[in-house]
């Protein structure tokens, strides 16, 4: 395990223009750190703005998202002021992959997998003659558990976790530092989601991704799965600590209140009120100026309003998004659970 | 609805499209109001007056006179009187008589014929000249003559006792006459066609009725085209076996066929134009029947009508309610689109001579019909033509716009 | 191979019933029409005869040679029996000459003008859309209305404005006809100059057409693919736009083929219009003479060779796309 980052992210800004034109921050000033190694999940809510952190990580905008501020560096290198070419023809794919939410339609239906492969080698390298290509695709396939005979189908001919699982191959086929998953389960059957974060991790142990961001809106499913994770709200980071202190002992309200919420089938679940969070996201066109949380947090101050928060760093990797103290906190929800005990 | 209908005419194409139909509209109803012609009626004896003022040339002899004194006038009149080949010919006289020719401008009336008076000499024999074209010469020269004079011209009647021609008054060559003092005089913006009516006034007529056969069309194909198409689409089973078959079917046999055999055999004399307009939309329902099927299929297992079966309601109110609000505006679209066809359409038969009875009333198909039949294109007689052809486009086009307005307001993936 | 034959067995009985169909319509539809053309070629063929007996022998003479003294069904047989042989009847109006002998000379002038004008068009209006789409921006502003207007033009306005400026105006081009009038059909340079130089026109009128209408339907689906996941995809995987836009291509095509395949009765109808107009020696003259002089046997025989050829032309894109498109390949081969 490497202390090197090999994603390191400062203050990245993006915003959406809208038709009308206004701007939507809906990444606003996020940092964050990967290490060789290790994989980081990304937790939230519909619309916080993970899947266009994601999207802002590569480098590379579609409008209506465009780049405002920040850095990312990938493996030592910055990568933030590359020309939009360049950073297609090096760094989309054989630096960082992205496999989208719902791969199941990202393979062109008139294409054959392995055309498909062949196609983006094509891109990225042409000097492998196609018989090279079928032999790395079939390797990496045999590897990832995924039967070779998918190479010669069209994707109509593949089922929904079979689509998946071979979107996920071929993203990493150029074996990319970084492997960003978006929602890579959610559209699937427990067994093949079962079976695709089995894939991930069987890819990180080989080698063939360095590291992994995973997002997600299921939180417990990265206990399983990463090793840090990561809570966003509202466009900002809230939480960031490992993955056992962010399920089992979460500091901020808003990760208190996503555990909170989850339904845990064992003995005595009847008899557990599931605890919503009341309220909606506020809207970005013009976020709050004080904490974005305040609006539905339990243990809100008037000053969570009127001040601006920023991310309290408390050293371990553990860092929060509030006001109060550690201590503060660890008080608070400590009496809330010997009140719940009587 | 609100909402709907802002969002509408917000959009461009849309707001463009509708002005120029509404305008053509308009130009229907209000024309008539204030020209109170027969469009049918024949005004002109002879074929193909070109467009301008026709002044009656009678009154203007017993009209006032007043003189004026205008710059040119006499050459005016030469340059008006001297065709184009007659310049030709004087060019090659003086060319053969020595003038360089590049001296010589066919074009420039007044050095012309200056250069004409100084050189010409009937005496003069040009080698190579035949008797006959040194004839024509002269008589050219004398023509001119006549031109040049700077006397009135006389103004005779017959004496019925005497049988002698009496002078009654002269027309001086300054003598200028105010034309609203003219009694009778017609403004033909677009001249005469082949039988001698006033196009534009038959235009404005042909546009009424043809846009009438195009509505009548329209909504007889797209009422069609809708029930089959629900029908299909929501009863399924053996009902959209049938249809769809009789749909097929009639895709590929060209409409355009059917349409020929179905007004050939209704015959002439029961051509009338609303009889067209029956038989085109009987023709034309194919599109719309698949395409409101289509939505339909797609409509019909939401959740919203599912609610509605198992509370019981009737099919009928299932149709009305659950459903048709959800394709009401692609069936909007689709009148749009058939309206726009069947006019198109009328006009194809029109061409053919199927047309709806050539005597009752003009459409646009007819007028482009008598057009071709005497060959108005080949002899540069354009007002005959063009401005048929540019309405045609105009209320197609409109049309089109209008459709591609309301598309981009109802399907947000196709805006800009 | 066994699901191909499904697929296409399919659609070849359907085909034949269609046509069955048509073929009655065909025979029915004129012979309803009231008047009596035996009595008009009659008239023609007697004037200055004064006997009457003598113009009613004659008249018979006709009834029995076109068999309208038959009740309809046995005219129907006979029809199909000369059918089958190859034999459209006698033309009215050109009397004594055959029927098939007309269509014969005029099927040809149709097929080589529409067929190439047809696929021409159809290529460039589709590439002109996929660029429209891809480039948007100002090109697209200029290009969208002008193919708006385009479409909206029918057949014949787009035939007689090429006519008016390139014919009557500017002189380039004849103003009718198939080749000189002047020259004898042979295999000399000349006649087939003549051919081409009278071909421009009416081919370019078709042709240009047909891009109005298919560069609008193809950029709306081409916009359509563009915003679809898998060119978002295919992006994010480094893929470059040439590739990328022949995806897109290829995927909107299909839907464009089948469009072709529906809309082809209406294309052919404008076509035959434009040649009507270019007085172009094929089916469209044809028909509009046989209906002027009340030809029915004519009229019949050319518009049942219309349908025919719609028929076939639509049948042949439907099988060609059986074998374009993929899914359906891959839906039969298991």
């Amino acid at each position: 395990m490497s202390e090197e980052a090999i994603l390191e992210v400062r203050e990245l800004t993006t915003k959406y223009i809208t038709r009308y034109d206004e701007d939507i921050y809906a990444v606003d000033h996020v940092s964050l750190k990967l290490e060789s190694g290790k994989s980081l999940g990304i937790a939230g809510e519909s619309g916080c703005g993970k899947s266009t952190l994601a999207l802002s990580l590569m480098g590379y905008y579609f409008p209506p998202l465009h780049y405002t501020g920040g850095e990312i560096i990938i493996d030592g290198r910055n990568i933030t002021g590359i020309k939009p070419d360049e950073v297609r023809k090096k760094i989309l794919g054989n630096e960082i992959a992205y496999i989208p939410q719902s791969a199941m339609n990202a393979l062109n239906p008139t294409r054959k997998i392995i055309n498909f492969i062949e196609d983006v080698y094509r891109a990225h390298d042409p000097s492998k003659s196609k018989k090279e290509v079928y032999e790395l695709a079939a390797g990496c396939c045999n590897v990832l558990g995924l039967p070779p005979e998918v190479l010669q189908k069209y994707p109509v001919e593949l089922s929904g976790g079979m689509k998946q699982r071979t979107v996920i191959a071929v993203s990493v086929m150029l074996f990319p530092q970084v492997l960003i998953a978006d929602e890579p389960s959610s559209a699937l059957d427990v067994t093949s989601q079962k079976m695709v974060i089995k894939m991930l991790k069987n890819m990180m142990d080989n080698g063939f991704i360095k590291s992994m961001i995973f997002i997600t809106h299921e939180l417990p499913l990265l206990y399983n799965v990463t090793d840090d994770i990561m809570v966003m709200y509202a466009g900002q980071i809230v939480e960031k600590a490992s993955a056992k202190e962010a399920v089992f002992d979460p500091l901020h309200a808003y990760s208190r209140g996503l555990m909170g919420s989850i339904i845990v089938p064992e003995r005595g679940a009847r008899d557990v009120e599931l605890a919503a969070i009341p309220g909606v996201p506020p809207n970005l066109k013009n976020p709050p100026s004080g904490c974005r949380f305040a609006e539905r947090c339990k243990y809100a101050h008037p000053l969570c309003r009127a001040t601006t928060v920023e991310l309290n760093d408390i050293g371990g990797g553990r860092a929060y998004r509030c006001i109060l103290s550690e201590s503060e906190l660890r008080d608070i929800y400590q009496k809330e659970a010997d009140r719940n005990a009587r | 609805m609100k909402h709907t209908l802002r969002q509408v005419f917000g959009s461009p194409r849309f707001v463009v499209g509708f002005v120029i139909f509404a305008f053509i509209v308009l130009l229907v109803i209000i024309y008539p109001i204030f020209v109170r012609s027969e469009p049918l009626g024949i005004i002109g004896q002879g074929t193909f007056f070109p467009p301008g003022i026709y002044v009656n040339a009678y009154d203007t002899v017993g009209s006032e006179p007043y003189t004026l004194k205008l710059d040119n006038a006499a050459a005016k009149r030469l340059a008006s009187r001297l065709s184009d080949q007659q310049r030709l010919d004087k060019k090659d006289w003086l060319v053969a008589a020595g003038i360089p020719e590049n001296e010589i401008d066919p074009a420039n009336t007044e050095k012309l014929l200056e250069q004409w008076e100084s050189n010409y000499d009937p005496a003069v024999i040009v080698p190579g000249m035949i008797n006959a074209r040194r004839n024509y010469f002269v008589r050219l020269n004398a023509s001119l003559g006549g031109i040049l004079a700077t006397e009135a011209a006389i103004i005779a009647e017959m004496n019925a006792e005497t049988n002698t021609l009496e002078e009654t008054g002269s027309v001086d060559q300054t003598d200028y006459v105010n034309i609203n003092d003219v009694p009778n005089k017609r403004l033909l913006p677009l001249g005469t066609d082949n039988f001698g009516r006033d196009v534009l006034t038959e235009l404005v007529s042909a546009i009424g009725t043809s846009l009438l056969i195009g509505i009548v069309a329209g909504l007889i194909a797209t009422t069609i085209g809708l029930t089959l198409g629900l029908i299909a689409g929501y009863i399924g089973g053996f009902a959209d076996d049938i249809v769809m078959f009789f749909t097929n079917m009639f895709t590929v046999i060209p409409t355009f066929v059917l349409l020929i055999l179905i007004s050939y055999s209704i015959g002439q004399e029961q051509r009338g134009a609303v009889t067209i307009a029956v038989v085109i939309g009987f023709t034309s329902w194919v599109w719309t029947t698949r395409a409101v099927r289509a939505q339909v299929i797609s409509l019909r297992n939401r959740d919203h009508v599912n609610l509605s079966k198992l509370s019981g309601h009737s099919t009928g109110r299932i149709i009305l309610l659950s459903i048709l609000p959800y394709i009401a505006s692609y069936v909007v679209m689709a009148l749009i689109l058939q309206i726009s066809s069947a006019i198109l359409a009328e006009a194809g038969l029109s061409i053919l001579g199927l047309g709806p009875k050539t005597t009752d009333v003009p459409t646009l198909g007819l007028m482009m019909n008598w057009a071709m039949i005497y060959q108005a294109q080949v002899l540069g007689y354009w007002w005959a033509y063009l401005p048929v052809i540019i309405t045609i486009a105009l209320v197609s086009f409109s049309l089109n716009l209008m459709n591609t307005g309301l598309d981009q307001v109802f399907n947000p993936a196709l805006r800009e | 191979m066994k699901g191909y034959f499904r697929y296409f067995g399919g659609k070849v009985v359907w085909i034949i019933i269609t046509f069955i169909f048509a073929f009655l319509l065909n025979f029915m539809l004129p012979r309803l029409m009231p008047g009596d053309p035996v009595a008009v070629i009659t008239q023609r063929v007697t004037t200055g005869m004064q006997s009457q007996s003598g113009i009613q022998a004659v008249y018979e003479e006709y009834q029995e040679l076109f068999g309208t003294n038959k009740p309809m069904l046995t005219q129907f047989f006979l029809y199909v029996k000369n059918l089958l042989h190859g034999d459209f009847g006698t033309s009215f109006s050109q009397y004594p000459r055959p029927v098939s002998d007309i269509l014969r000379s005029s099927i040809w002038w149709t097929v080589m003008l529409q067929l190439p004008a047809i696929i021409v068009g159809w290529v460039i209006g589709n590439v002109l859309g996929v660029l429209a789409a891809y480039l948007r921006g100002g090109y697209d502003k200029v290009a969208m209305p002008v193919s708006i207007f385009a479409s909206s033009l029918p057949a014949f306005g787009m035939a007689i404005i090429l006519l008016v400026i390139f014919a009557v105006g500017l002189d380039w081009f004849p103003t009718s006809g198939g080749y000189d009038v002047a020259m004898i059909p042979s295999l000399s340079w000349a006649f087939i100059w003549s051919v081409f130089i009278h071909y421009q026109l009416p081919f370019w009128s078709i042709v240009l057409i047909i891009i109005g209408g298919q560069a609008i339907g193809m950029r709306s689906m081409a916009i359509y693919e563009l915003n679809s996941d898998y060119v978002k995809y295919s992006r994010f995987m480094g893929i470059r736009d040439r590739r990328i836009i022949l995806y897109v291509f290829r995927n909107a095509m299909l839907p464009q083929i089948t469009g072709l395949a529906l809309a082809i009765g209406t294309i052919v109808g404008g076509a035959l219009v434009a040649e009507i107009i270019f007085s172009y020696p094929g089916l469209g003259t044809t028909i509009l003479s046989a209906i002027r002089s009340q030809d029915y046997p004519l009229i019949s025989a050319t518009t049942l060779i219309i349908t025919l050829m719609v028929l076939i032309t639509t049948f042949t894109i439907e099988v060609l796309y059986g074998f374009i498109d993929p899914r359906i390949k891959a839906a039969q081969s298991d």
